[in-house]
């Protein structure tokens, strides 16, 4: 055996070929790329959160548009308050802070709509404008009985700090919703139209004193 | 000879390659994603009303009316598609109240479908009496 089999490698890298010299750089390029991509990894920083596992479940934004399927959704919701309660504000009908009620919200669509929902956001944002005040609503009024009852007629309390019976105020003005619907749908395509009206009543008139509709339309394409 | 001429223009274009890598990294995510389209931006009075992300893709907004009726705010925006595609903005308006402070809880967000060269105004109100000025979010789809 002589050196130069045995050791054939050693003799070729002596001398610089451009095929080396291109594995060389390459080498190099693909080093710069790994620091540069371990460099990223290290900039991660943990986050203060208890998870089980990062893929499963995550919060998202509440007021993000909702698109998963042209069912009734938060989105309608949040837009059909929105719409109302601006309206309402814009119009002025609440100078000098009337008192309100909530009355019947009617779905008429072919969904289970929970249809309180949507009167509860309308009414959340109206008390907090602060331009009006809401009364026990039919739906609320039992609770509100219930605890007169109990302060003036079980003996539990003193005299003088029970709520009176018959101080409630009436509501000058009552709300009534509605939800209806149609529903086209083909083969292809499925087109869902909601309208949402909402009309103020004055109780002690019948009259209505400000009406407004939230038109929503939806299409899915299969 | 020449092979070895080949190696350093092969070297050279491979820094090039790799200072392009480390820019790209360099830059922030929004930086990469950007890039102007030909539309006339919108007049100062209403930029600094828009709080936009990401590429605007030929949506613009060039004008807003605003008044306070009934003491709120009550504020129009005309989004302009200056291209024949059509376009999805996502936008919903932010409430500020004289010291800057958020006034309510936020609005939700709103898809709007503004076709091509359509003008689509959107429409907005106060939540209450202490909304003082408004920013208009929005980003293009």
């Amino acid at each position: 055996m002589t050196p130069t089999t045995t050791h054939p490698t050693r003799t070729q890298t002596t001398e610089p070929t451009p095929m080396h010299a291109i594995r060389r750089t390459t080498l190099l390029a693909l080093a710069g790329l790994a620091v540069l991509a371990s460099g990223c990894e290290t900039n991660k920083v943990s986050s203060p959160v208890v998870r089980f596992d990062r893929q499963t479940t995550n919060y998202g934004d509440a007021k993000a548009v909702e698109l998963v399927t042209n069912e009734f959704g938060s989105t309608d919701l949040q837009m059909i308050a929105e719409k109302m309660t601006g309206s309402l504000l814009e119009t002025g009908i609440f100078q000098g802070r009337p008192t309100v009620t909530i009355s019947t919200v009617k779905n008429k669509t072919s969904e289970y709509i929970d249809t309180t929902n949507v009167m509860n956001s309308i009414q959340t944002a109206l008390v907090k404008s602060g331009k009006v005040r809401f009364t026990r609503s039919i739906q609320e009024m039992q609770a509100g009985v219930d605890e007169l009852t109990r302060q003036n007629q079980s003996g539990l309390y003193k005299q003088g700090t029970t709520a009176k019976v018959g101080n409630m105020t009436a509501a000058k003005y009552s709300v009534e919703g509605e939800l209806t619907s149609i529903v086209k749908q083909s083969s292809q395509t499925k087109d869902v139209y909601y309208k949402f009206t909402l009309k103020l009543f004055d109780v002690s008139e019948g009259t209505i004193e400000w009406q407004d509709e939230k038109e929503i339309r939806k299409t899915t394409k299969k | 000879m020449k092979p070895l001429l080949h190696t350093s223009a092969l070297r050279g274009a491979m820094a090039a390659a790799l200072a392009g890598a480390a820019l790209l990294a360099a830059l922030p995510a929004n930086a990469q994603l950007f890039r102007s389209d030909n539309a006339a931006p919108s007049p100062p009075a209403v930029a600094a009303k828009l709080a936009t992300r990401g590429e605007m893709k030929g949506i613009r907004v060039y004008e807003m009316r605003v008044v306070r009726r009934n003491d709120v705010l009550v504020v129009e925006a005309d989004f302009n598609n200056t291209m024949n595609d059509d376009r999805f903005v996502y936008y919903r308006f932010k409430w500020v109240d004289a010291g800057g402070m958020q006034v309510g809880d936020g609005e939700g967000w709103k898809q709007l479908k503004v076709m091509g060269q359509q003008v689509q105004t959107v429409k907005a109100v106060a939540p209450n009496s202490n909304g003082a000025d408004f920013r208009l979010e929005f980003n293009v789809e």
